[in-house]
């Protein structure tokens, strides 16, 4: 049997192709962009709260969550939160604070572009401290060299951040309702300080 | 007019054209349908454990930096998200209904109204969840939360006026393993008592 299709169908077969191929990499292309070229995520809604906020680097609370009055959404309503907005390129920063053991506090730590490059509870604190050196890698690798010598290995835990710019988040769980200002004071008690490299 | 001699440069353009458009409007349903690939489902939750950590893929990446998330990292616990009742049908703030432990295992646990797109919902009561700390449990530690409009004795969620919502579940410090398929037996089940 002879398939009975006419030739002008045939023609159009290739174009059919090339549609599907330009559909292909404008999907593809539109996905990777996405993150780059998104003018309203996180890290620039936190940015812009902070700005408002006054201060010009550290520790920011955020307002606490009401219908309307949200800084980022699908957060979780019964946290206060902190955030503590970064550029590397002004040196590495270290969050420090201790933890009592009882009452959750996460940290997250996000790079620019929607990725988290650790985060971790107050289960994870070692001996009830927490102590966070954030860097790039030539940071990090200062630091390590400057280790290097007769001094006691470092306590603090120390990451390398995948971009310069990023967001600290910090979420402290207020388990009732009159716990907000309980939780709002734990956050307040943390620091999130710019230092300066060691020289030599 | 003869158009035959550019018939071909005609027929370039339209694929062109037809290609940009078809690409974009995939770009848009796949960044609607949830948060990429590798979800977690058990009965009518779904989490997404891979946006918490760096290697979340370029799908989940996009959605979160349109939407403006920032997701739980993946060392701190996992959200699940219900947008249908346990027998699948989609959450109407129409309909009441009732939120049946049990939980999995978790450090803490929270529960939580949501809208679509993840904006907290105006209601009288002004309370948006419970926690596993203050929520009424009975003689058993056992507990139902009611989703209505009208008030309710005990564990009441108002979705206030809103038209639809969604349902939150946010396990702190949980041990559930992310790598195999929970339990849809360990989850709440919603099921829906009436609608108006």
């Amino acid at each position: 049997m002879r398939l009975n299709i006419p030739d002008r169908y045939l023609d159009l077969l290739p174009w059919l192709f090339a549609t599907l191929l330009v559909a292909g990499i404008v999907h593809v292309v539109s996905v990777l962009l996405m993150p780059t070229v998104a003018p309203n995520d996180a890290l620039a809604r936190l940015a812009s709260y902070v700005k408002s906020a006054a201060p010009a680097e550290g520790l920011v609370m955020l307002p606490q969550m009401a219908p309307g009055a949200e800084t980022l959404p699908f957060e979780d309503p019964a946290f206060a939160e902190a955030v503590c907005v970064y550029d590397l390129a002004k040196g590495p920063l270290r969050v420090k604070t201790s933890v009592d053991g009882e009452d959750f506090l996460g940290l997250s730590f996000h790079g620019n572009a929607g990725r988290i490059y650790h985060s971790m509870t107050d289960r994870s604190a070692i001996k009830g401290k927490i102590d966070i050196v954030v860097g790039d890698a030539r940071q990090i690798d200062a630091l390590t060299s400057a280790d290097e010598g007769d001094a006691p290995p470092p306590q603090e835990v120390r990451l390398t951040a995948p971009t310069k710019r990023g967001f600290i988040l910090i979420r402290s769980l207020a388990k009732r309702a009159s716990d907000q200002e309980r939780a709002r004071g734990r956050l307040s008690a943390i620091s999130c300080q710019r230092f300066d490299l060691p020289q030599g | 007019m003869d158009l035959k001699p550019y018939a071909n440069y005609l027929r370039a353009a339209s694929a062109m054209i037809a290609g940009v458009g078809i690409g974009l409007f995939a770009t848009v349903l796949s960044l609607n349908a949830g948060y990429g690939f590798n979800s977690l489902r058990a009965g009518a939750w779904t989490a997404w454990p891979h946006i918490g950590g760096a290697d979340i893929d370029p799908y989940a990446r996009a959605v979160i930096s349109r939407s403006g998330e920032a997701p739980l990292g993946r060392d701190q616990g996992l959200a699940f998200i219900a947008r249908a009742d346990s027998n699948g049908a989609p959450l109407s703030a129409d309909c009441e209904y009732r939120i049946i432990d049990p939980l999995p295992a978790a450090r803490f646990w929270t529960i939580a109204l949501a809208s679509p797109d993840g904006r907290l919902l105006a209601n009288p009561t002004e309370r948006y969840g419970y926690s596993s700390v203050d929520v009424l449990r009975n003689e058993g530690g056992a507990f139902e939360i009611d989703v209505a409009r009208e008030a309710r004795p005990g564990n009441w969620l108002s979705p206030g006026e809103s038209k639809g919502f969604v349902v939150m579940l946010r396990l702190y410090d949980t041990p559930l393993d992310i790598e195999s398929a929970p339990d849809p037996n360990s989850f709440p089940k919603i099921v829906k008592l009436g609608c108006a």
